[in-house]
């Protein structure tokens, strides 16, 4: 649905993205990440036409955005951190307007949208009144109204409430469900990433870093929190299955190991277990451990 | 038919903007002024004189239509010119800085075409704001000293000299200098517009606009420059006042408005260049 290949940007001889490839399937919720100037919003300006690479192409369901970028943005959706709207005309003439760059305005489709974001009650009102949570509304209203195929998100849920945060995210998976929308996720909020989507990237100083599914990332080597009466006597048997003692009370096991198997050997060993649990791996461990440089590039 | 749906769009915005409305406001106020100052008896006596010395009688020039054409003469270059300067400067600028452009290149829309519908927009405003002060004046003007009475035109540095008697004559006159004045400010929007595609904040693509326009125009007035005061901007933009002449120069006045369609053709290709090689960050 979407392939960004071999993105190279420089924006008065500092480098902003360097050889950036990735690629979205159809359907699928991609996450990007990355601290501030990594590079994020600089792939998302040169996906959208704004920015123009000095190497590389975007493609968009097989068409150039850099060769047919009206072509290529027909059916994609795009929502901003605070997005900016006329704020002296109401909602509704803001999406006639919007809508009018994307070939013409459907007063029905529009209504239907409006009604399905809840805003119906105050789109006739002047954007400058509406709070956050009801911006953020009309720009999803906006990007869903040429009926995208492909949803740009940039940080769609910054300033937003804890019930606004989870409504959106309910939202997009939804859409996904219902018309297999692919989506790019741009997002500082890596809780948020790590629910909604199947794969990230991760990019530092312009460079992809990282790429892999997000289940992947939970999954990883298992490691595994636990307390024992004698810990010298468990050490020797994680060792001795090829284990690693990460601390005190936190091992790793291989994959191939069951834990079932260990617990029995250190109950056959004596030793006494007092609290034995998985430890998943978040998307936030990942992220520090690449971002720190512990983590290895893929 | 898209074409006009996006330029209705674009003036559906520029006239929803309580800026655009400034203008209208200010030269509402100024033709009240202008009005009042024709009703002093000193100031009618110097009309008397200016009409009587050329064998004219006072009372029929003293007309609704000579205050109307005195309005625009005086007004449109040195008022008018700061609106349309503000506007079309703002076009572009304004709304990068707002951060509206991005929410409108997420569309399928060319960077050509988002500039035609732009300056389409700033063309009809510059035009329909020149009519507007016209009409308003005129209106004004009626309720003043009534409808009736010819037309007196007199503008000294162009060697303009005119009396039309009827009123139907008169009036078709001024109507064709308000379309003559409308021409000539779309190359004052032409300038400002350019700048505004630039990576240039809103008020200096005004404050260039009308900079360039007031040292064209000082220039254009000394001395040593009469030689090549065809050279000069405003001296093509006051072309129109030709449209007001007994006989009609059109030889001047076709040659001085081809000049100016081709720069602003010039300036729209300047400012689409800038704009098109220009990246928006998100």
């Amino acid at each position: 649905m979407l392939e960004v290949r071999n993105l190279t940007k420089a924006f008065g001889g500092k480098s902003a993205l360097r050889d950036v490839s990735f690629k979205l399937e159809k359907g699928e919720i991609y996450g990007l990440l990355g601290h501030n100037g990594a590079g994020k919003s600089t792939s998302l300006g040169i996906i959208l036409g704004m920015v123009e690479p000095d190497v590389g192409e975007v493609e968009i369901g097989g068409i150039s955005v850099q060769r047919n970028r009206g072509q290529a943005l027909r059916k994609v959706g795009a929502i901003f951190e605070a997005p900016a709207f006329y704020d002296y005309m109401s909602g509704w003439e803001n999406l006639r307007i919007l809508m009018g760059y994307s070939g013409g305005f459907d007063a029905r489709a529009a209504r239907e949208v409006v009604e399905r974001v809840g805003l119906t009650k105050r789109i006739s009102s002047k954007v400058r009144t509406y709070s956050h949570g009801m911006r953020q509304r009309l720009a999803l209203a906006q990007a869903l109204l040429p009926e995208p195929e492909l949803l740009l998100l940039d940080e769609p849920t910054d300033g937003l409430d804890p019930e606004g945060i989870k409504w959106f995210r309910d939202f997009i998976l939804q859409l996904r469900e219902e018309r297999g929308m692919t989506v790019l996720f741009n997002s500082h909020l890596l809780a948020e990433v790590e629910l909604m989507c199947d794969r990230v990237a991760i990019l530092r100083e312009g460079q992809r870093v990282f790429e892999g599914s997000v289940n992947r990332i939970r999954d990883g080597v298992p490691t595994y929190q636990v307390s024992l009466e004698t810990w010298e006597k468990g050490a020797e048997i994680v060792r001795s299955l090829g284990g690693e003692i990460i601390a005190q009370d936190k091992i790793a096991l291989p994959a191939e190991i069951d834990p079932a198997q260990f617990v029995e050997r250190l109950v056959h060993a004596g030793v006494k277990v007092r609290e034995f649990a998985r430890v998943r791996r978040s998307l936030e461990d990942v992220y520090m451990e690449i971002l720190d440089g512990k983590g290895s590039p893929n | 038919m898209i074409f006009l749906q996006q330029l209705r769009g674009e003036l559906r915005k520029l006239f929803a903007r309580p800026r655009t409305w400034m203008g209208y406001g200010a030269f509402l106020i100024m033709e009240v002024v202008i009005l009042m100052v024709y009703k002093l008896e000193r100031s009618q006596q110097h009309m008397r004189g200016l009409v009587e010395r050329n064998g004219l009688e006072f009372g029929t020039y003293y007309s609704s239509l000579t205050i109307t054409f005195t309005i625009m003469l005086l007004s449109m270059f040195l008022l008018g010119s700061i609106y349309f300067a503000l506007v079309a400067g703002d076009i572009v600028a304004k709304e990068n800085e707002d951060g509206n452009l991005r929410m409108v290149f997420a569309r399928p829309i060319t960077r050509l075409r988002l500039l035609l519908v732009k300056y389409t927009a700033i063309c009809l405003y510059t035009f329909s704001f020149v009519f507007f002060v016209g009409v308003s004046g005129y209106a004004m003007a009626v309720w003043a000293v009534g409808w009736e009475g010819g037309l007196f035109v007199m503008e000294p540095k162009m060697k303009v000299f005119a009396a039309y008697p009827r009123w139907s004559e008169g009036a078709a006159r001024l109507a064709l200098s308000a379309a003559g004045i409308g021409i000539s400010m779309i190359t004052l929007s032409s300038i400002a517009f350019m700048f505004s595609c630039f990576r240039i904040k809103p008020a200096a693509a005004a404050i260039i606009t009308l900079t360039i326009l007031f040292v064209d125009m000082i220039l254009q007035n000394f001395p040593f420059f009469k030689p090549y005061e065809s050279w000069f901007v405003t001296w093509r933009m006051s072309a129109w006042v030709y449209l007001m002449e007994q006989q009609i120069s059109w030889p001047k006045i076709v040659e001085s408005y081809s000049v100016l369609v081709g720069l602003n053709v010039s300036l729209f290709t300047i400012g689409w260049l800038a704009f098109q090689t220009r990246d928006f960050k998100t």
